[in-house]
């Protein structure tokens, strides 16, 4: 993970006060072309392959454009050639048995749009993967601004152990699920009138939600003596927010990459750390391996790999952090009864003990946790 | 400082008196100071003696005479010193190893041209003289050059002469020298010389510099010789004192796209940080710009960064500023002259495509010891100098610092607050200067550090040594040579991560020996030629682990040498009297030299390690490449009047020394890097053109100046090259077209009391990376601007005199943004937004407007006193503007918001406290 804030550090070098950094307005005309965006590949060790087939937006407006009804064939150079199955929303699915997902073999993939458009892939090569050899965090203290204005946290961080014989360029996946609650079960509600439940409904109260870390995580141990590495850093978590609370889980997923691949994840990360660093390179076009063959002229985006996976998860309740976060629910006192809300808000959840209700209202994510974007389905590798 | 009781020769106060040195007096005087036995002489004779009192400062005076005559009570005084006495008015003047000539000066008559040179004045009475003295305009001293009686026949004398200032000692460099009879002049070189060729007979002849009163003489020009002179320095101490009249030279002489920088402009320009930046001044010149705060390259001519040469007195710099830009590598105080060549680049220079910044130090006062400085919030500095010998051994040495840690730890971030940053530099020379021969050795170092947090760590020196040695064959050829020796080392520490974490060492050698000749053929032909060898030792490093933890491979970027050899021959040419035309020729040969292994890569693949087919190994001093580098540089002057000229110019230059850089800025750990087997030198041909103009009587001077470059093999680095992962740079470079084309106004007013300058140009410089596939173009082989491609530049200078001791300065500062490469559509990965970017730069940052503001106070203007004061206030970026430093897209909340950075985007003010020895106008 290159830090190269350097840029503000000079900036601010012999000013007094910091360099600043305010919104503006570039004026960028945009480009109505609609390029094509291809995700996915053939990750040996994943029970399913996914590929998403989607198109670029407006600047002004960026929003998820799947493009569905696509024929999709995964073909290696073998001479097998695997079908994808249109799951909607753009996702494309294949159950390949792994005994095609052999080190060594190379995928393509080949599409063919709604619209007759022809996209293919150069080849990639499945390649084996390094072991990961474990997932482990650090309590860390950060320094903000002010000497005295600490963030206390968990930093993650890997160690991968590979042989020679190995890829030494890597991706990691990193995904996160946490559990929290919302603070009230739904006990009492007003609609016009007050109702009681009896027993408390507390169906919505627990959830678990799940994301994909943002940042992207890539490593070449090309210019290491080693095909390993000790404590890479990941992500870091602070005390500022409520993951920590309950139950914390973590998966790594590992990827080895081709050369190919390797500068394109490598440069779409660098492109993704744009900060008005002073040493910085200028972001660029990036090339995938996608081509248009049916007008060679037009760009695609993405890029199909292929790779073995392997993946750890790691789980931590409570690891010691002192939490300091607001919650979301902030309830709402009625001075003058129930009648003041609005009948928009019906049913209105009332605060309220198992005898009688109180003149409080409990916004809805005080008693529903999915609006934080969870489920409440515990998931299978939650350990309690 | 001491006073100076020179006689005042333009006196027009005629004391009528009786007394004669001739008359007798009677004289016993034991062990008087000369000072007191003038004044015993004036007593008893009423005459009085006229000297300096620093001549006479060490002299005792023992007479015992009965009868003596005042001359030779004088003279006998005087004995043992290089004094002579001479008769001026019935008074005693001395002077040291010149004899006051006694005849009468000419008169400016109308026929003046057709005088006789037969002189009239033993015939004139007493009383005529007088008479006629009294009328002149001014009285003109004569100098008198050769032995009468000699036999030229008519042929024309060759006159060596020399201009020294008179306080100091030191020479006067770029002098004009113009004979009014003749319409003639020369200029002076850096030692103060000027060749001169004229018929016997009697001239007026003018010597004028910018800071220096302006001094006419007669001259007597029997056969060859020589003479030197002495100006001094122009010190207002009355009202208002405008000198104007022959100025316009100046600009005639002006060779096309070069710059010169008095220093007196910059001392009273707005400071930043308390700093005076002699770089920053030049980029409010037409033609050079600076990106942008934090932006240590400067851009001339639409060149890179890297395609500039910094000379300071012979010695290169390979970075020239201290602190990633903010702060200039040298102490502008120690500079003299500053010249910036851009168009017409002497035959002498070469090696780099768009520009020569060449720096001369001042030689260090030869009369007197003397030290000046300055101090600011952020640095401090000070400068030494003095005679070792009087007259003909000087010593400079100056030394500036910065103590600037106690300001990081007051900002908040806190990776800066827990950094360290400093600098320093010291430079210093001893020169010898005898009638014939000048030398000197200079040697100059500078260092910086900067450490990031416990993240990384740079620093960085430029070290080097020159030894210079002038000497006058005759007086039409004269002779320089030099021997230089510099380095430029940086180092780097990077620990962001345990596993990979590195340090990497850096060397760059410069060694360097060269003649360069001046001959005066004749009044019509000038010659330069020379010779130049200089030898570049680079050492690219090595990338090797930090920490016992680190597993980083270790990395031998190798060694590499080369040679860059040249012979010049440049003849300035009066084809007629008002046309002159000057032609260079510069033969390079550049040549890189083993031990080295080459790799070459298969035909019709990109040039990657996977397709190396063949290596081959050059041994020990054995030559890889033959580079033959012939440079034609022509410009021709027209005078169209006697205020103004047009210029026309062809300028070829090579290239074989690149910085590997493929950020936005100049990193303080980007290599340098020289042309190979693989990487070709490059190379641009310039045409331009230019008119320029003066009106004296307004003090304006206008220039307007077009130009067309075009370079080729100009080198781009791939997307997302490496410079550390493998010793062959053939792999991350591609050479490519880069086209530079503008147009160049300039105004400028001065000796008034506002005075300034304005500048406007346009011009754009676009790059073409396309060699036919998509491996080995840039940007799709599509044609882009290049990262300091800035259309429009707009620059304000101005200086306003309040009064004589307080003045007020500004710049203004206006110009397009710099290109920049923008996202233009946005798409989906697995939840997360992704940006899909423009064509390389084909967007730009807001524009870059900034006013900054100085006011000087001086202490007051006497002249005799210890130590002269003047305190700066200095506010940069008056109207705190975010000037856009870059610019970049964030996603927050499913909405995509753009945020722009600002280096600067606050007004910083300063006050410095600058000190020296002496009165206002010392130096």
């Amino acid at each position: 993970m290159l830090r190269s804030n350097i840029a503000l550090a000079l900036v601010i070098l012999f000013v007094f006060l910091l360099g600043c950094e305010k919104p503006f307005d570039p004026n960028i005309k945009g480009s109505d072309a609609r390029k094509y965006v291809i995700n996915g590949g053939v990750f040996a060790g994943d029970s399913l392959q996914r590929l998403a087939i989607s198109q670029t937006s407006a600047i002004s407006n960026p929003e998820y454009l799947p493009v569905s009804r696509c024929q999709v064939i995964i073909a290696d150079d073998r001479g097998n050639s695997f079908t994808m199955t249109d799951v909607g929303n753009g996702n494309y699915l294949a159950n390949i048995d792994q005994a095609y997902l052999l080190p060594g073999t190379a995928f393509k993939v080949e599409i063919t749009t709604p619209d007759g458009s022809r996209l293919e892939s150069d080849y990639d090569t499945l390649l084996p993967v390094s072991t990961l050899e474990a997932v482990y965090y650090e309590i860390e203290v950060h320094e903000g601004n002010n000497p005295d204005d600490l963030t206390q946290g968990v930093q993650f961080f890997l160690d991968m152990q590979g042989n020679s014989n190995d890829s030494r360029n890597y991706r990691w996946k990193v995904f996160e699920t946490y559990e929290y609650h919302s603070m009230y079960a739904r006990e009492w509600y007003y609609d016009g009138e007050v109702h009681h439940i009896v027993p408390p409904d507390s169906s919505t109260m627990y959830c678990w939600r799940t994301d994909q870390i943002a940042e992207i995580f890539t490593l070449t141990t090309s210019n290491l003596n080693e095909n390993a590495i000790v404590s890479y850093p990941l992500h870091f978590v602070s005390n500022r927010s409520v993951r920590m609370e309950y139950g914390y889980s973590l998966l790594v997923k590992q990827y080895a990459l081709s050369n190919a691949a390797y500068i394109y994840w490598d440069q779409m990360r660098q492109n993704s750390l744009q900060g008005g660093s002073l040493y910085e390179t200028q972001p660029l076009a990036i090339k995938g391996n996608m081509h248009h063959l049916s007008n060679t002229d037009q760009e695609v985006l993405g890029f199909f790999g292929a790779s073995q996976v392997v993946s750890r998860r790691i789980f931590l309740t409570n690891p010691g952090l002192n939490l300091d976060y607001n919650s979301t629910c902030s309830p709402t006192g009625l001075r003058f009864g129930v009648g003041e809300i609005d009948p928009r808000y019906y049913p209105a959840f009332l605060m309220g003990d198992a005898v009688t209700y109180y003149p409080v209202w409990l916004h809805d994510e005080c008693v529903d946790c999915t609006l934080m974007g969870g489920v409440t389905v515990k998931p299978d590798f939650w350990p309690y | 400082m001491k006073q100076i009781l020179l006689i005042v020769l333009m006196l027009l106060v005629l004391r009528v008196q009786a007394d004669k040195p001739d008359q007798i007096i009677s004289c016993h005087v034991n062990e008087l100071t000369f000072e007191q036995f003038c004044t015993v002489i004036f007593q008893k004779s009423g005459v009085k003696v006229y000297y300096k009192s620093s001549w006479t400062a060490d002299l005792k005076v023992s007479i015992q005479a009965d009868s003596i005559t005042v001359f030779d009570a004088v003279s006998r005084a005087i004995r043992g010193t290089t004094l002579q006495l001479s008769v001026w008015n019935d008074n005693l003047v001395l002077l040291p190893d010149q004899v006051l000539i006694s005849e009468l000066p000419e008169f400016e008559t109308a026929d003046q041209e057709n005088a006789p040179t037969e002189q009239q004045s033993k015939t004139l009475t007493t009383s005529e003289e007088r008479y006629l003295t009294g009328r002149k305009a001014e009285v003109i001293q004569t100098l008198r050059v050769g032995e009468s009686g000699s036999q030229l026949r008519g042929k024309k004398a060759k006159i060596l002469g020399r201009v020294l200032d008179q306080e100091t000692g030191e020479p006067v460099f770029y002098a004009t020298v113009f004979i009014e009879e003749t319409q003639t002049g020369a200029v002076t070189d850096v030692n103060g010389f000027f060749t001169l060729s004229l018929k016997p007979g009697k001239y007026y002849i003018v010597f004028d510099f910018l800071g220096y009163e302006k001094k006419k003489y007669q001259l007597e020009v029997l056969s060859d010789g020589n003479f030197s002179i002495q100006l001094s320095k122009t010190v207002y101490q009355i009202e208002e004192f405008v000198v104007y009249g022959d100025r316009q030279r100046s600009m005639k002489e002006k060779d096309p796209g070069l710059d010169k920088i008095s220093m007196r402009s910059v001392k009273e320009l707005p400071m930043l940080m308390g700093e005076r930046d002699i770089l920053k001044v030049s980029t409010t010149l037409p033609g050079i710009v600076n990106v942008g705060e934090g932006n240590a390259g400067l851009n001339v001519r639409g060149g890179g960064a890297d395609q500039n040469a910094f000379y300071i007195n012979n010695i290169p710099i390979f970075n020239p500023t201290h602190l990633f830009g903010f702060f200039p590598a040298f102490n502008s105080d120690i500079i003299k002259d500053f010249s910036v060549y851009k168009g017409h680049i002497p035959a002498a220079f070469g090696g780099r495509l768009s520009s020569v910044f060449n720096i001369i130090t001042r030689r260090g006062n030869r009369k007197n010891f003397t030290a000046h400085g300055g101090i600011s919030p952020i640095s401090a500095n000070i400068v030494v100098e003095g005679p070792l010998k009087k007259e003909t051994v000087s010593v400079l040495l100056s030394a500036r610092s910065t103590y600037s840690d106690w300001i990081l730890q007051r900002i908040k971030d806190p990776d800066i607050r827990n950094s360290k940053a400093g600098f320093y530099d010291l430079a210093g020379g001893i020169n010898f200067d005898n009638q014939n021969t000048q030398s000197s050795i200079f040697f100059y170092h500078s260092k910086d550090r900067f450490q990031l947090a416990d993240l990384t760590e740079y620093d960085y020196a430029n070290s080097g040594i020159s030894f210079n040695v002038g000497y006058n064959f005759s007086k039409t050829l004269r002779g320089e040579f030099a021997l230089v020796g510099a380095q430029y080392a940086f180092n780097t520490i990077d620990k962001q991560e345990i596993s990979s974490a590195y340090k990497h060492d850096y060397q760059l050698g410069n060694y360097e020996l060269k003649a360069d000749f001046k001959h005066q053929l004749n009044e019509k032909h000038s010659l330069d030629f020379g010779a130049s060898m200089v030898l570049f030792k680079l050492n690219r490093g090595t990338v090797q682990p930090f920490g016992f933890q680190s597993i980083r491979k270790t990395m031998e970027l190798g060694n590499e040498q080369g040679l860059e050899s040249a012979i010049y021959l440049a003849d300035s040419w009066e084809v007629m009297p008002r046309l002159t035309l000057n032609t260079g020729l510069r033969l390079g040969l550049f040549n890189p030299v083993g031990p080295k292994t080459v790799y070459t890569y298969a035909d019709g693949f990109p040039t990657d390690i996977r397709y190396i087919n063949d290596s081959i190994s050059f041994g020990r001093n054995e030559v890889i490449k033959w580079y033959v580098q012939p440079d034609l540089r022509i410009a021709l002057n027209y005078e169209t009047d006697e205020y103004g000229a047009v210029k026309l110019a062809f300028n070829q230059m090579h290239q074989n020394l690149f910085m590997l850089n493929n950020t936005i800025s100049v990193a303080p750990n980007t290599q340098w890097k020289l042309a190979d087997y693989h990487l070709k030198p490059s190379q641009s041909n310039q045409f331009s053109a230019g008119v320029f103009r003066t009106i004296p009587r307004m003090g304006l001077e206008f220039s307007a100046e077009l130009y067309y470059k075009l370079t080729k093999n100009y080198p781009e680095f791939k997307d997302g090259a490496g410079f550390l992962d493998s010793p062959q740079v053939e792999t991350t470079v591609l050479q490519g077209e880069q086209q530079a084309a503008g147009i160049e106004l300039f105004l400028k007013r001065s000796s008034r009391r506002l005075e300034g300058w304005l500048t406007y140009t346009y011009s754009r410089s676009l790059v073409q990376v396309n060699n036919g596939q998509q491996w080995n173009s840039i940007n799709a082989g599509k044609t882009y601007p290049a990262n300091f491609d800035i259309p429009h530049v707009l620059n304000m200078v101005l200086n306003y005199h309040l009064s004589r001791r307080v003045s007020v300065s500004s710049i203004i500062t206006y110009q397009t943004g710099k290109p920049i490469t923008y996202p233009i559509s946005a798409y989906y990965n697995e939840g997360t937004p992704y940006f899909d970017y423009s064509d390389r730069n084909a967007y730009r940052l807001p524009n870059y407007f900034r006013i900054d503001l100085s006011l000087t106070f001086e202490g007051n203007l006497k002249k005799k006193k210890l130590i002269h004061s003047s305190l700066n206030l200095s506010l940069y970026n008056l109207t705190g503007r975010d000037n856009p430093y870059a610019a970049y897209f964030k996603v927050e909340n499913g909405r995509i918001r753009s945020y722009q950075y600002a280096i600067i985007g606050v007004p910083v003010f300063t006050a410095t406290w600058i000190f020296k020895i002496g009165n206002y106008a010392s130096e």
